[in-house]
């Protein structure tokens, strides 16, 4: 157990050096992000941007394209000089490829967040002191889920001559699910001052697992040099 | 095709017009109008048997998905594509059907009732199904995707149902119906599922012929002998 867990890191740290060394995702998807919450806000008007709710949609919409954009990275990387024969041939198992992936992107994902969320909080004046708590949970649960089906269609996608933007066209509709649950529970918490139900947060995580197990299952049958 | 199952299929295309025809009949001059909506209302006879055909080939979408995966082989993949671009189609019609029931109903065109957006979302999924595969060049590798993306697209269709199960609904979950509205609807499921299961073959029919007619390209020696059936190199 521990030697896969090790396999894991040591495939998601090289993914996060890589990253580190060039920081070409990062500065692209933060700067995208911020790009989006502005357009959104302009786009929006005075009048809507004040609502307080129109921050999660903007959010979402954020997370989501930087998030395709993060997962097309991560993929790229191995299509230098053969990068992904020599992993495929290195003696781990294509389930630890998976993981380790998929570890990369919840990282870039998170430093996405970290940098586009209070842009979106200041602009859009979305009182995240009612449930700091709250928002962490259910945008934790929405990531995993997004991320897990990211990393099987990057890995499928990006072998392909695809034309840019094939990756959010096979992404988004899968991961719809996770918006409107979040989107309804954020409503909940943030609109109606409703406690976060248990009920909501189990749905959340029963989706990710879902998400998990089968990504994690055809993962072995897509990846290919 | 040869001729005994050319008229195979023209008998069954025929009994499918005819069974269409006895539905309209029944639905207009037999079956009592409804009384809050009036004749709006018989859009419904067709709205649910389409519905309920859109799942089926959703599913023989996800059959066939699994189907490459286990064997590898391209007729699968055909079947899949096929029934996929059949359920975008019937998809399409449970939407509009349905959206003409809600303007009448509700007044509106759109609403993001719980049962309008699980549409929606099947539509989108299996819409991008379609999208995907004319953008990857290799034919082995358009089909493994979009085997994969079969498999997951039709295992996402329940939590789409219960992700939308959160939003508030307005969509009727029973209707009343009168003895002879039943019987109208029951009736109505045979031509719309004759219909769906016909055109799932015919695309099957023509996708086989074009994949046929793509390997015998892809294959040199083949196109040899095409080119000069008598053989030799003259």
């Amino acid at each position: 157990m521990t030697r896969v867990l090790r396999e894991i890191m040591l495939v998601s740290a090289k993914d996060l050096r890589i990253e580190a060394r060039s920081r070409q995702t990062l500065g692209l998807v933060a700067v995208l992000g911020v790009l989006i919450v502005v357009v959104l806000g302009l786009g929006l008007g005075p009048q809507q941007v004040k609502s307080g709710m129109a921050a999660t949609a903007v959010l979402w919409v954020a997370y989501l394209f930087g998030g395709v954009l993060c997962f097309e990275k991560t993929m790229a990387v191995e299509r230098h000089d053969g990068a992904l024969a020599g992993l495929m041939l290195a003696p781990i198992d294509r389930g630890v490829i998976y993981a380790g992936k998929l570890i990369s992107n919840l990282a870039l994902m998170l430093a996405l967040a970290l940098i586009v969320t209070p842009v979106a909080v200041v602009m859009f004046g979305f009182d995240l002191s009612a449930a700091p708590l709250g928002f962490v949970a259910i945008m934790a649960g929405g990531f995993v889920g997004f991320a897990a089906i990211g990393t099987l269609f990057a890995a499928a996608v990006s072998s392909t001559q695809s034309q840019g933007g094939l990756l959010a066209v096979v992404v988004f509709p899968v991961s719809l699910p996770l918006v409107i649950v979040s989107t309804q529970m954020m409503m909940r918490l943030f609109g109606e001052g409703e406690p976060l139900g248990a009920v909501g947060l189990t749905v959340l995580i029963a989706f990710d697992a879902v998400y998990l197990v089968v990504s994690w299952l055809v993962f072995e049958l897509i990846l290919e040099p | 095709m040869n001729t005994v199952n050319k008229k195979v299929w023209t008998a069954y295309w025929l009994a499918t017009a005819a069974l269409f025809a006895a539905a309209v009949v029944m639905i207009f001059a037999w079956t009592p109008t409804e009384a809050t909506m009036g004749t709006v209302q018989k859009v419904f006879y067709l709205h649910l048997p389409v519905a309920i055909n859109t799942f089926l080939a959703c599913l023989i979408t996800f059959i066939a998905s699994i189907g490459y995966l286990w064997q590898r082989r391209q007729v699968w993949d055909d079947l899949a594509v096929s029934s996929a671009k059949v359920a975008v189609l019937l998809c399409s019609v449970v939407l509009l059907t349905g959206m003409i029931w809600g303007h009448s109903a509700w007044g509106q065109w759109w609403t993001w009732s719980p049962r309008l957006t699980f549409s929606l979302v099947l539509w989108l999924l299996y819409v991008a199904y379609l999208v995907i595969r004319p953008s990857i060049e290799s034919r082995q590798r358009r089909a493994l995707v979009s085997a994969v993306y079969g498999v997951v697209a039709f295992l996402d269709v329940p939590l789409v149902y219960l992700s939308v199960k959160l939003m508030p609904d307005i969509h009727p979950s029973s209707i009343g119906l009168a003895p002879e509205m039943k019987m109208t609807l029951l009736f109505c499921f045979l031509p719309v599922t004759m219909l769906a299961v016909g055109l799932i073959a015919a695309r099957y029919r023509l996708q086989r012929a074009e994949t046929l007619s793509m390997q015998q390209a892809d294959d040199p020696s083949s196109n040899m002998i095409a080119a000069n059936p008598a053989g030799g190199f003259t």
